[in-house]
């Protein structure tokens, strides 16, 4: 559709409109102004927005509507109109015009614009006051005409929609013509099967010729929501009685949707409409039924009764599903015991699980011992009832781990208020969704997670969700929404904080890291390098310090408590869509998954999520470098450490070597060790306090041998590498350059 | 010979886009910038569908609406009113003069076409 010379006239229109809104204004200050001028001024802003609202124009839309909703209380009087006034508007005016000007030409807003625009927001605002929305009001309309009987079960087949039409009296009259929506309705699907229903019919002596009294049963085979449909009956939809009932195989759908909803408190309607079973329209219409029947119930039966259930009424009305009606009650129940819930537990000592989670540590060593001994005794009857013990023994520690484990719903549920409050003072409207708060995750975990989620959540609320008018300028609804997601993932246990905000502003980061010269000048970094620089300590691109956040104390301390629970934190942002942290922490401090590897006759483990790949070091390295050196990994520079060497272990090496390439923060070391034992459970504990000033072991656990293997710091490891190559740098250069022919790029 | 529409509006753009809009849908359509120029228009023409204003100089929306359903040519005629969501009263006023379908200010020239559509075929 090519609109260019309409364009052209809206722009000719809109100078004029805001020609005569101008004199009108000025009338109005000369105090010469009548109730005519006001209209005038009015019905310019209104056209304007209207003809705006067709050429996408969203940003004048907003704008226009503000100013509209001034003039409409200075026309209803409830206002009244000063010099400031005609100021403010006057500016509007201009305003407006600029807008349009730009708009036209197909510029985008400038700096220039978008700052007048914020400061006459902010004076409207002050005239309006905050939330001046009208209420829509519901309006008295009479209730169409039931028709009598219940509508035919739906006998077509479980795929098909069935709808029941009954059109008012006054349709016809009313210029609706039945035909034309049932020619509309085949647009949305087909129409399998329809019946006329004539019974309304009267003799040929009493019938009205203007008037409509038919009906039409449907079956109906689409794709479309029930939303979809009902709104093809939108026109008639006061007149008629209309009920849509979902083929067989969406019940299950919405029944599956609903026990899905996120665990906010929601009331039966609510949970319905989100769902999808039951429109808007439709709820308040069984609402103003329920209301009305509450009234009209006599005084002794209405005293302290309640009025009929919601739920009842929808389904004798057949708007949906008793089943339907079922999962949502159910839904609702759940969320009401999560809430309740914490009343029901037993308080014990933190003590005395971890005693317990200790000695049953020790029984799952002990148990494996018992079976390696029956195993080398060779005596099989031993052997077998060993494999009993030691599988309910796992069962055992499952379940010990599993006393410390609790939901995170619980953590997730205090934000509401946070949510409330944070939004209430930075004047945005957010809603919190909470969806995964029966995730489970190990108690000191938890309580070790509420600082940092903290400081997410109020970072997202204050930089990430932009302010009212620029989204409703960028054409988002004007209700922000903050997501908190948990949920499981291969061993560990994710949580999601994402807004869909503005994203994080590349060129921003950019900027300030160049200035505080974290990135060189001609250095370009991917998008993912990009967000990891707001990591960094001091990182702040906040414009203004404000009290909630921006005082560069932020991300960096996030991601070191993190770090300290071993967890590690990513981010993912899309400019003007939104911005998602990621958590991922281990479900448990006391067990990990472990890397055990051999040097000699000692036994090393390794944390396996540091663990990037293992690979063999060849002979002629082998002979290159004794201590420490470096090799060249696909092209890349990888330092390394010889086990080895570094705990100054007895003894020669094995035939072969491996290199265990390791990762942490951003940088990857590899520890080269004789052999490799694959990935075990590992119960750690901590070193005695004799061992604490050791460096390069985290602790240690004991194998089913009873042998002990000590568990390699990596953070710390990698940190010795990182100190010693910022002395001599240059050897990293020549092992490349010497290993260059091997390499297929070298970097 | 297609179906016409008349679109009643004192904004030329809207006019001009919601003609463009109509007209590639397979539409006749018809222009009226008040509620006096529309009711001329309506003389001596067979129009099937009729969207207007609320808002106009000389002849407002509900006045033109309560004319036209006295005009026995076009007593079964459906009418789309333009309104805004804060003008919920005139909405009801609107229903109550005859207009029993509307569309909400602003709106999308596709929005206009899904409306009209359910109305009429063209």
């Amino acid at each position: 559709m090519d609109l260019d010379p309409a364009v052209q006239t809206f722009a000719a229109e809109s100078r004029e409109l805001l020609g005569n809104m101008e004199e009108a204004l000025l009338r109005l200050e000369a105090d010469s102004g009548e109730k005519d001028d006001i209209n005038a001024v009015f019905r310019a802003a209104h056209t304007i927005k209207g003809s705006a609202g067709l050429f996408g124009f969203d940003g004048i839309v907003s704008f226009t509507h503000k100013v509209e909703h001034l003039l409409d209380r200075l026309r209803d009087g409830a206002m009244g109109l000063d010099a400031d006034c005609v100021a403010l508007l006057l500016a509007c005016c201009d305003h407006i015009g600029a807008l349009i000007e730009d708009a036209v030409s197909g510029r985008p807003l400038s700096a220039e614009l978008a700052a007048t625009w914020r400061v006459l927001h902010e004076k409207l605002e002050g005239y309006l006051g905050p939330s001046a929305k009208p209420q829509p009001q519901a309006g008295a309309s009479e209730a169409a005409p039931l028709p009598a009987g219940q509508p035919q079960e739906p006998n077509s087949a479980a795929a098909d929609w069935h709808i029941s039409l009954r059109f008012g009296r006054e349709v016809l009259r009313n210029g609706m013509d039945p035909l034309a929506f049932l020619r509309y309705l085949a647009t949305v699907g087909d129409i399998v099967h329809l019946t006329t229903i004539t019974d309304a019919l009267p003799h040929a002596e009493e019938m009205d010729p203007e008037a409509c009294y038919l009906g039409f049963e449907i079956s109906l085979k689409s794709q479309a929501d029930k939303a979809a449909i009902e709104s093809v009956f939108e026109f008639v939809r006061e007149d008629c009685a209309i009920r849509i009932l979902p083929p067989r195989s969406k019940l299950s759908e919405y029944i599956a949707l609903i026990e899905e909803l996120p665990e906010n408190t929601m009331r039966l309607g609510d949970i319905l409409v989100k769902s999808g079973a039951l429109t808007q329209a439709e709820l308040d219409r069984s609402l103003r039924q329920q209301t009305a029947e509450a009234a009209q119930a006599p005084a002794s039966v209405a005293d302290g009764a309640p009025p009929r259930p919601l739920g009842e009424i929808l389904v004798q009305e057949g708007r949906v599903a008793q089943s339907v009606v079922h999962a949502a009650l159910d839904k609702q129940q759940q969320v009401r015991e999560h809430k309740a819930q914490e009343n029901r537990f037993i308080r014990v000592e933190a003590d005395k699980l971890d005693q317990l989670i200790n000695l049953v540590g020790e029984l799952v060593i002990a148990g494996a011992g018992t079976h390696l001994l029956a195993q080398r005794a060779g005596l099989g009857d031993v052997l077998e009832s060993a494999s009993t013990l030691s599988r309910l023994l796992e069962e055992v520690r499952n379940n010990a781990l599993g006393l410390r484990m609790v939901q995170i719903g619980a953590t997730f549920q205090k934000f509401q208020r946070v949510v409330r409050d944070v939004s209430r003072d930075l004047g945005k409207d957010i809603e919190l969704v909470i969806t995964g708060g029966d995730t489970e995750l190990d108690k000191s975990v938890v309580e070790q997670i509420g600082d940092p989620l903290m400081h997410l959540v109020r970072n997202a609320m204050d930089h990430g969700i932009e302010p009212h008018d620029v989204r409703l300028a960028a054409g988002k609804p004007a209700r922000a929404r903050l997501m908190l997601h948990a949920y499981h993932d291969s061993g560990s246990i994710v949580i999601e904080v994402s807004d869909d905000g503005g994203g994080l502003k590349r060129d921003k980061i950019l900027k300030k890291a160049r200035e505080r010269g974290l990135v060189g000048e001609g250095q370009s970094l991917t998008d993912a390098e990009v967000h990891r620089l707001i990591f960094e300590p001091g990182f702040s691109t906040a414009d203004q310090v404000s009290n909630l956040s921006g005082r560069g104390v932020g991300m960096d301390v996030v991601k070191r408590n993190i770090e300290a629970l071993r967890g590690t934190v990513e981010l993912t942002s899309r400019e003007s869509v939104g911005t998602t942290v990621r958590i991922r922490l281990p479900l448990t401090l006391a067990i990990i998954d472990g890397f055990l590897v051999g040097v000699g006759p000692a036994r090393y483990v390794i944390p396996l999520e540091m663990v990037l790949e293992c690979v063999e070091l060849s002979p002629a390295e082998r002979q290159a470098c004794m201590g420490e050196g470096y090799v060249n990994l696909r092209g890349q520079v990888l330092p390394y450490l010889r086990v080895r060497a570094l705990f100054d272990l007895q003894g020669q090496a094995g035939s072969r070597e491996s290199i265990v390439v390791v990762q942490y923060g951003g940088r990857k070391i590899g520890l080269v060790v004789d052999t490799l034992h694959g990935e075990f459970q590992t119960v750690i504990k901590p070193l005695g306090p004799l061992f604490r000033r050791l460096r390069g072991f985290s602790g240690f656990t004991i194998l089913g041998t009873g042998e002990v293997a000590l568990i390699l710091d990596v953070p710390g490891l990698i940190q010795t590498v990182a100190t010693k190559d910022a002395h001599g740098g240059s050897s990293a250069a020549h092992a490349v350059a010497a290993s260059a022919g091997v390499g297929s790029d070298a970097a | 010979m297609g179906k016409t529409v008349l679109i009643v509006d004192d904004s030329a753009s809207l006019r001009q886009v919601v003609s463009i809009a109509l007209k590639g849908a397979g539409y006749d359509v018809l222009e009226g910038c008040d509620g006096k120029d529309a009711l001329t228009k309506l003389e001596g023409q067979k129009v099937h569908l009729i969207i207007s204003d609320v808002n106009m100089p000389n002849m407002d929306g509900i006045s033109f609406v309560k004319e036209v359903k006295k005009l026995p040519n076009y007593k079964f005629t459906p009418i789309i009113m333009l309104t805004t969501e804060s003008q919920e009263a005139k909405k009801q006023e609107g229903q109550a003069a005859g207009a029993k379908a509307w569309v909400v200010k602003p709106f999308k020239p596709e929005q206009m076409l899904t409306a009209v559509s359910k109305l009429i075929l063209p």
